[in-house]
């Protein structure tokens, strides 16, 4: 026992003596310091109140039941009729007036306990209309004190009709609005749903909650066409299911106008029933507040920088033989052709060497601006208000304009991307989309922002229509609608890593390519390959098939006509002479390419020298 | 010397008559909330969360009984040791993040991750209560002894705060800033500290790059956070706010089952649990925190010596700050830190660091008249 001789009485003597004004200083202070905590304790309670009564939005519901059903009974006693609970909400429609979301009137059965003389057999006969009901419940609602208790909210007219062959005098009906669907889980993440009391919890229903209701009989009219909406979801769906993706996100949008006409996000939900969704992320929008790193669909805006803004051509030559190395990165070709490939070649085959030179031929600074312009770099402006933040370099530096090139190591939002690209293709004006129809503002030129020359819209035109004909997106081709698009493969990062098993995969098409109306998009999250697809799982194999597959029904829904075949390829004729193939192509091409070939450590030379 | 029998006035029966059953009673419950919360995150799943957190949870109970039957004297005696453990812990994390390319704040033991700068809260406190211990508030207008107390709090602090990990540096320095106080450290110091603090940062500001700025910015100003933290804020408060009074009942919830609530399991649990039971249940916890509060304040003023009543305060602040931390922050007071709901929210290191903490805090109670040499 070493510690014995600490506790011989001296010692205790000395401490007692010596510390006793210490010890009453440190007593104060931890008083001091617990008092402050329960300060602490107290704003905290405090706010509790504030946001889960005070702010709260079921606050005049939930106070207590009691003390609501004590207001109703008043009211009922004041308006002999019934009392209306909530206010019915505006209906949404889509752009043909087709009814997305709707008020439905219901009764809902009360009982005056007071007035009910025979609790059991009433319950009893309660039970045989609503046999969902359970007697002993219902038995003991009956017998409460009150001169109110809810019995069932939103009955059906059958169980209405056999509550009034009961006729007790202590049953009776108030009326109730209750939300109503009548499209089930169709263009689910835009329409929204309210919760039981009629407040907008998610999507348009959300956004316009106030609006909806404000009791004004104008439904809300949105841009979306059920039709085309049917045919996206179910294509969506079947890329996912065939290809066993995880999720995924699609949108069919007027390049012109900016109007969404259908828009997905799967996993989908119920809104009538939005909590018996077992699948996770359900409820999560991927159209526009996922963000993610696209990939090669965002070749479109390094392309179209550096036709606008580097004067490049389309003899142009890159030099695509060996990756770039800067610094610890390694920009290389998914598909490589280990050759010098013309502009046309880079963006046909999906080179990202290719892409990386032209953004650096186009020059950081720019390159950002550009960006910025097509609005990648701030949150959508929309009317959903489910819409992400891109994520972004920052800082800028000169690798990621390389990175960017390409559509990695910047993350945005599906529909962002549509939206951009569509910008360009429709003639070099920025769009914005839109969910809501409105006439007046079709025809308003008075916002346009030019993002590029009509001159580089149309080059981009022929380079998306060329990757259809003869680069990797040719499974979006449906023969006569000159459908252009781009595909993306881009791999997902899981915990803080590229994985190769983990991908995005999307394709953005557009047609008719020699006079853009559409944009669709397909994206399916971690698809898998499958022997169909030779075990691949990009792009181009998994999106770009829906897309053909969209524009086939599309075509039939809008009665598009097709083209005459002999006019179809006008618009990639003059490209050929820049593509290397075997044969007298090829030897075609060698003598008239004679552009300047962009190589990384030439360029880097030049910049030395510069300095 | 056993372990357990080192003060010889006490035998192991006495120490087990006087466990603060009162106190591991409502340790049980609020775990118990935890459990419960859990399940329904899950979407009535107990294996998803609710069952690694209860297996957790009881390694962790069987532990802190442990840890309170042992005599205060050899926790005074391990006091710096384990604040040397705690502290190459902290290192190797570091070293280790480096090779690994990347963030990493934790040490993987198979069954638990562990973070060493969870740990390395109360082995501060551990230290600093051991220190104080020695040298009494009237020692302490001596401004040469605070220099090691400084210490003790800033290593820590710096390697965390190279993680990079804002958030736990911080509640590092206000747990050990409470416990100088306690102490009595003289007052002066701590207005003086906080007046500098305020009046370095605007050339700290000035001199910084744009986008340290920027992290900076999206720290006080979650609304301009790309992932949308903003948004979660939103979420979490549409959830409070739609449990209403009496909440819409267990596995009920609809914001957080629909994942709109982010982080549902961990740092958002009290937003789960208030939607699901209202605002009755909201209150009935803060009502189980502050009682569990206040009977370690009681413990704390029972003791005898200096070492155990500022180890059993310094813990017991420590534990109410997170609870606050973690509140506020879910109610949108505070900027979203990632701070956990101590024992109610997923994870290892926390259920452990807080079963730990109430063991000593116990053993505290249990040796309350024990002497400890002034080493």
């Amino acid at each position: 026992m070493s510690y014995r001789h600490f506790m011989s009485p001296s010692h205790i003597l000395r401490i007692e003596g010596a510390k006793r004004s210490s010890l009453d200083v440190a007593r104060g202070r931890v008083a001091f310091v617990s008092l402050m905590i329960f300060l602490a304790y107290l704003v905290v309670a405090v706010r509790v109140m504030d946001v889960s009564l005070i702010q709260g939005e079921f606050a005049d519901y939930h106070i207590t039941d009691q003390m609501l059903e004590d207001v109703q009974l008043k009211q009922a006693e004041d308006d002999g009729n019934g009392v209306v609970l909530n206010v019915p909400r505006a209906d949404i429609v889509d752009r043909n007036g087709v009814l997305l979301a709707t008020s439905l009137e219901t009764a809902s059965l009360y009982a005056d306990p007071y007035l009910i003389q025979n609790p059991a057999d009433v319950a009893a006969a309660l039970v045989e209309a609503m046999p969902d009901l359970v007697y002993g419940d219902v038995l003991q609602r009956l017998q409460r004190s009150g001169r109110f208790v809810w019995i069932k909210r939103n009955i059906t007219p059958d169980e209405q009709y056999k509550i009034l062959r009961i006729g007790s005098p202590g049953l009776a009906f108030k009326t109730e609005y209750r939300r109503f669907y009548p499209q089930g889980d169709m263009a689910a993440h835009v329409v929204g749903y309210t919760n039981v009391d009629g407040k907008g919890l998610v999507g348009l229903e959300r956004s316009f909650d106030n609006m909806l209701g404000s009791k004004s009989d104008a439904p809300l009219k949105t841009t979306i066409d059920v039709r085309l909406q049917h045919v996206l979801t179910r294509e969506l769906n079947k890329a996912i299911s065939d290809f066993r993706g995880v999720g995924g996100a699609g949108v069919i949008m007027d390049v012109n106008t900016g109007e969404v006409l259908a828009a997905s996000s799967m996993p989908d939900f119920d809104p009538h029933d939005p909590t018996s969704v077992s699948d996770k992320g359900a409820a999560f929008n991927r159209l526009s507040l996922g963000v993610y790193e696209l990939g090669s669909t965002f070749k479109i805006f390094s392309t179209a920088a550096a036709l606008e803004f580097a004067g490049a051509a389309l003899d142009d030559r890159f030099d695509a033989r060996k990756p770039i190395q800067v610094d610890r990165f390694k920009i290389s070709d998914y598909h490589a052709e280990d050759r010098i490939l013309s502009l046309p070649e880079v963006f046909m085959v999906s080179s990202n060497i290719g892409s990386a030179l032209m953004g650096k031929m186009v020059g950081t600074e720019t390159m950002e601006r550009f960006f910025a312009d097509l609005g990648l770099l701030s949150a959508l402006d929309t009317e959903l208000k489910e819409v992400g933040h891109p994520l972004v370099p920052n800082p800028w530096r000169d690798i990621n304009t390389l990175t960017a090139s390409y559509g990695h190591g910047i993350a945005v939002s599906p529909l962002q991307m549509v939206s951009a690209a569509s910008s360009i293709v429709n003639g070099g004006v920025r769009v914005q989309p839109t969910f809501i129809y409105n006439e007046n503002k079709r025809h308003d030129d008075a916002m346009n922002i030019r993002v590029v020359s009509p001159q580089t819209a149309h080059r981009m035109r022929q380079l998306l229509r060329l990757v259809v004909t003869d680069g990797t997106g040719a499974n979006a081709d449906v023969p006569g609608y000159r459908v252009g698009g781009k595909t993306g493969t881009a791999e997902k990062i899981v915990g803080g890593q590229y994985n190769h098993k983990k991908l995005i995969s999307s394709f953005v098409g557009f047609f008719p390519m020699n006079e853009p109306r559409y944009a669709i998009f397909v994206m399916v999250d971690e698809p898998k390959g499958t022997r169909e697809s030779f075990g691949y799982a990009t792009g181009g194999w998994v999106a770009a098939p829906a897309v053909n597959r969209i524009v086939t029904s599309m075509a039939a829904v809008m009665a598009i006509t097709p083209q005459p075949h002999m006019q179809e390829d006008s618009l990639v004729a003059s490209l050929q002479s820049y593509i290397n193939k075997d044969g007298l192509h090829g030897a075609v091409s060698a003598i008239l390419n004679h552009g300047v070939v962009h190589s990384y450590e030439d360029m880097e030379q030049e910049a030395e020298g510069a300095r | 010397m056993s372990l357990l029998s080192m003060n010889a006035e006490l035998s192991f029966k006495q120490k087990l008559l006087d466990l603060n059953w009162g106190l591991i009673f409502m340790v049980v419950l609020l775990a118990g909330v935890g459990f419960l919360s859990l399940y329904s995150a899950g979407n009535g799943d107990f294996s998803k969360w609710a069952l690694p957190q209860f297996s957790r949870f009881c390694v962790g109970f069987v532990g802190m009984i442990i840890v309170a039957m042992i005599d205060i004297r050899y926790w005074h005696r391990l006091a710096y040791l384990i604040y040397i453990g705690g502290f190459v812990m902290l290192i190797a994390v570091e070293v280790m993040g480096h090779v690994g390319m990347g963030a990493q704040r934790w040490i993987n033991l198979g069954f638990i991750r562990l973070q060493p700068s969870e740990l390395m809260k109360i082995a501060v406190i551990i230290a600093l209560a051991r220190y104080f211990h020695l040298h009494d508030a009237g020692d302490l207008r001596r401004l040469r002894l605070l220099i090691p107390a400084a210490l003790i709090i800033s290593l820590p602090v710096g390697l965390v705060m190279l993680q990079p990990d804002l958030g736990t540096s911080l509640m590092i320095v206000m747990g050990g800033a409470a416990l100088c106080f306690m102490a009595g450290v003289p007052g002066w110091i701590f207005v003086t500290g906080i007046i500098s603090a305020i009046i370095a940062a605007f050339p700290f500001w000035h001199f910084m790059h744009d986008y340290q700025k920027q992290r900076v910015l999206t720290f006080l100003n979650p609304e301009s956070d790309p992932l949308g933290a903003g948004y979660h804020i939103t979420q979490s408060k549409i959830a409070l706010g739609s449990g209403g009074f009496s909440g819409k009942g267990f596995l009920n919830g609809t914001q957080s089952h629909l994942n709109f609530l982010p982080e549902k399991q961990t740092d958002f649990i009290f937003t789960l649990w208030a939607e699901e039971w209202g605002f009755v249940g909201g209150m009935a916890l803060l009502l189980l925190f502050s009682l569990i509060f206040i009977y370690c304040v009681w413990i704390a003023f029972r003791c005898r010596t200096r070492f155990a009543r500022l180890l059993s305060i310094g813990l017991m602040i420590n534990f109410a700050l997170y609870m606050l931390i973690n509140v506020a922050m879910v109610m949108g007071l505070i900027p979203v830190v990632g701070v956990p709901l101590p024992l109610v929210s997923y994870g290892g290191t926390s259920m452990l660091a807080a079963l730990g903490s109430f063991g000593l805090i116990m053993s505290c109670h249990i040796h309350r008249d024990s002497k400890i040499p002034k080493i």
